[in-house]
């Protein structure tokens, strides 16, 4: 019993992290289609910002989040007001734009990454912050992944409640249903676009400041974090909260169990099987509507 | 008077302008090409193994009136490419280095893979390739007459761990290894020593790079209980194992780890976690007078420690190539001849090649232990004792 327990909770947690490391993109690709390429570009920047704060100034990693945040948000501003308000203002079309934002975000990709490598060099970095193993139903996890899952959480229901019962959340969503739409009924589209776009960056920076607690801090760690973070929200649904909670929950579990049953070799093609398997039974992912 | 002192001054410039530019005549710098990855996944290991020692060697060799070359000193000018840790263009660049820009000398680039794909240039342009991140039977079996392999082999790098383990009397062992070539060839080298020596293993398995969970297979690996565990890991990986073997409270005996152990983040990282943790190592600054020298230097000029393993071969690769150099010149088929036919001193030892493989350098196996990574195997290199059994997880 306690053996299933601690196979299914190693994979739940895991799956936590994946679907952190989505939740940003989510808001950038799922509801306004800016294919933000660089997504784990802008963790990779929360991961260092964690690192130096905990490293130099000693502050407390978790403590450091809202900074992170705040961070993030601005560069998000700045980003979409220099390189994306003046495609969508140019772009004929939502493909068009989508095609283009593509482009962008490879641009962006190697400008952040390299100036990475110019400010801190190409070393691993990392440091142990709630390393501690701690007891849960008789298996053992480190503190660390648990708060990263319980922020999965924690956020996805956040990010859902807000999408569905408030007034802000009806107007973003308005807004990828039909922007023109939404703009006659009201909507301050110019000031919501930028705004969203910030808080996906933001996301970003919590999820690479919140990894950099688990994991290690490198310039070249964000490409394969957006590739998973692409898998998720595919299999969630584009723009669904729950869906990416749940697609990166899945992922996990098919990890864990996958690893026990078969080889840890082949979980590639256990992830893979699984995302064509659900997209060929539902095409726009688990929870699309 | 104001023209008469502009005039002199001109004139006096105008002579050491020309005494300067016969000196430079007379003493062409030494151009020596290399590309290695500066960004990119590669880059953490380049950039902690290989670039800084390369710029280190080049910095010292200058400050000492340049580079010997059969009695005539000349600068080093090191002519630097980065290779994005892409094949193709470490392919590139050293078709570029080697073919146009025909330069003096080649440092190797970084990693087994990167070393293989150039190996069929180095011996089309001749240029005696010193590779210290190279390892692995597959590429000594090329008989590439100008690639000489400068860190230990899979196979003695394990005999020696195979060694270590029979002289504790281990009797079970566990091993995981990455996906990757070099976790295959060790793993398969890793096999039969045991087997040689009767030890018994009770579970083997791989695991693809990057992973980002291994606790099930630990977990399953716990269950079975083995006297030591050994992982032939990659540096992501090997950091991630070692926390989540710490999580879930998988004490054996031995516990092995193999890239990246010897760097010096893992124990920044670490802490006390890292105490009896043991990995693939030669040389820590304890080593001998040499070895504490270029520790000093390296630590000065970068601020930050190099690693207890390939970074030393990498020096002493540069050490030879100089030696070499004063005794032969720049006639590459002269060096090369030079290399495989005698013995040189290192700050690992004596290094002598045979067949292109470095067979003076024995295997070594460390163990972190009060925040060094001490050598511990075998006892006549060792700078410290074993800690075994090894202490619970702190």
């Amino acid at each position: 019993m306690s053996f299933w327990f601690e196979l299914a909770a190693s994979g739940l947690i895991t799956g936590g992290i994946y679907a952190v490391v989505a939740l940003g993109l989510n808001l950038q690709y799922g509801l306004m289609r800016i294919m933000n390429i660089s997504h784990g570009e802008f963790l990779m920047l929360g991961a260092y910002a964690t690192w130096l704060a905990y490293t130099v100034l000693g502050v407390n990693p978790l403590v450091f989040l809202p900074a992170v945040a705040a961070l993030l948000f601005l560069a998000g501003l700045a980003v979409y007001a220099v390189c994306f308000r003046p495609l969508a203002a140019g772009a004929p079309s939502v493909e068009v734009f989508e095609a283009r934002s593509l482009l962008v975000g490879f641009g962006l990709m190697f400008l952040v990454q390299n100036a990475a490598y110019l400010a801190w060099g190409a070393d691993l970095r990392g440091y142990s912050f709630l390393a501690e193993p701690v007891e849960l139903g008789g298996a053992r996890f480190t503190e660390n992944r648990l708060v990263v899952f319980a922020f999965a959480v924690a956020a996805s229901l956040a990010l859902l409640a807000v999408l569905r019962f408030t007034l802000v959340g009806k107007a973003v969503r308005a807004m990828m249903q039909s922007p023109t739409g939404a703009q006659l009924v009201g909507v301050d589209t110019a000031t919501l676009h930028p705004v969203v776009f910030g808080a996906g960056l933001a996301l970003a920076g919590v999820a690479g400041a919140l990894l950099s607690m688990v994991y290690e801090v490198s310039p070249s760690m964000g490409e394969p974090y957006t590739v998973t973070a692409l898998i998720v929200i595919t299999l969630g649904g584009l723009g669904s909260a729950i869906g990416c909670l749940a697609g990166g929950l899945l992922l996990g579990l098919v990890e864990a169990f996958g690893m026990h049953f078969t080889n840890p070799s082949l979980k590639m093609l256990l992830s893979y099987g699984v995302f064509i398997g659900v997209l060929l039974a539902r095409p726009r992912g688990l929870f699309a509507r | 008077m104001k023209t008469m002192t502009s005039l002199a001054r001109a004139a006096a410039a105008a002579v050491l302008a020309a005494a300067g530019a016969t000196a430079a005549f007379a003493q062409e710098p030494v151009k020596i090409g290399y590309a290695i990855a500066r960004t990119g996944p590669w880059a953490a290991g380049a950039q902690v193994t290989q670039e800084p020692n390369y710029i280190l060697w080049a910095e010292q060799v200058n400050a000492a009136g340049g580079l010997n070359v059969k009695g005539t000193k000349r600068k080093v000018e090191l002519v630097a490419l980065d290779d994005r840790s892409e094949t193709e263009t470490v392919v590139r660049s050293y078709e570029k280095l080697m073919g146009t820009d025909k330069v003096d000398l080649i440092l190797p680039p970084w990693g087994t893979g990167a070393n293989f794909a150039i190996l069929p240039l180095v011996q089309k342009y001749g240029y005696p390739l010193l590779a210290p991140t190279a390892t692995g039977r597959k590429l000594l079996e090329l008989k590439n007459p100008y690639f000489f392999a400068l860190l230990q082999q899979p196979d003695t790098m394990m005999n020696a761990l195979a060694e270590y383990l029979t002289a504790r009397s281990v009797k079970t062992v566990a091993f995981i290894y990455v996906d990757e070539l070099f976790g295959l060839e060790q793993a398969g080298a890793l096999e039969r020593s045991l087997n040689a020596r009767g030890i018994k293993i009770v579970e083997k398995k791989s695991y693809p790079l990057g992973v980002k969970d291994l606790q099930p297979v630990l977990n399953d690996i716990k269950a079975k209980n083995p006297d030591a565990f050994v992982a032939l890991s990659y540096p992501p990986d090997t950091f991630l194992i070692t926390g989540q073997s710490k999580a879930i409270g998988f004490n054996p005996k031995v516990f092995y780890t193999a890239v990246g152990t010897a760097f010096p983040v893992f124990r920044d990282k670490f802490g006390p976690t890292a105490e009896g943790v043991m990995g693939l190592g030669t040389w820590n600054p304890k080593s001998g007078p040499a070895a504490k020298a270029y520790f000093d230097a390296h630590v000065k000029r970068w601020n930050k420690e190099p690693d207890r393993w390939a970074s030393a071969h990498a020096w002493a690769g540069l050490q030879i190539l100089e030696q070499a150099v004063a005794k032969v010149g720049l006639d590459r088929k002269a060096l090369r001849d030079y290399i495989a036919a005698n013995e040189f001193d290192t700050i690992i030892g004596k290094i002598r090649f045979k067949n292109g493989e470095n067979v003076s350098t024995p295997g070594v196996v460390s163990q972190w232990s009060g925040g060094e990574f001490e050598v511990v195997w075998p006892p006549d290199r060792a700078t410290g004792p074993a800690l075994f059994p090894k202490q619970p997880w702190k």
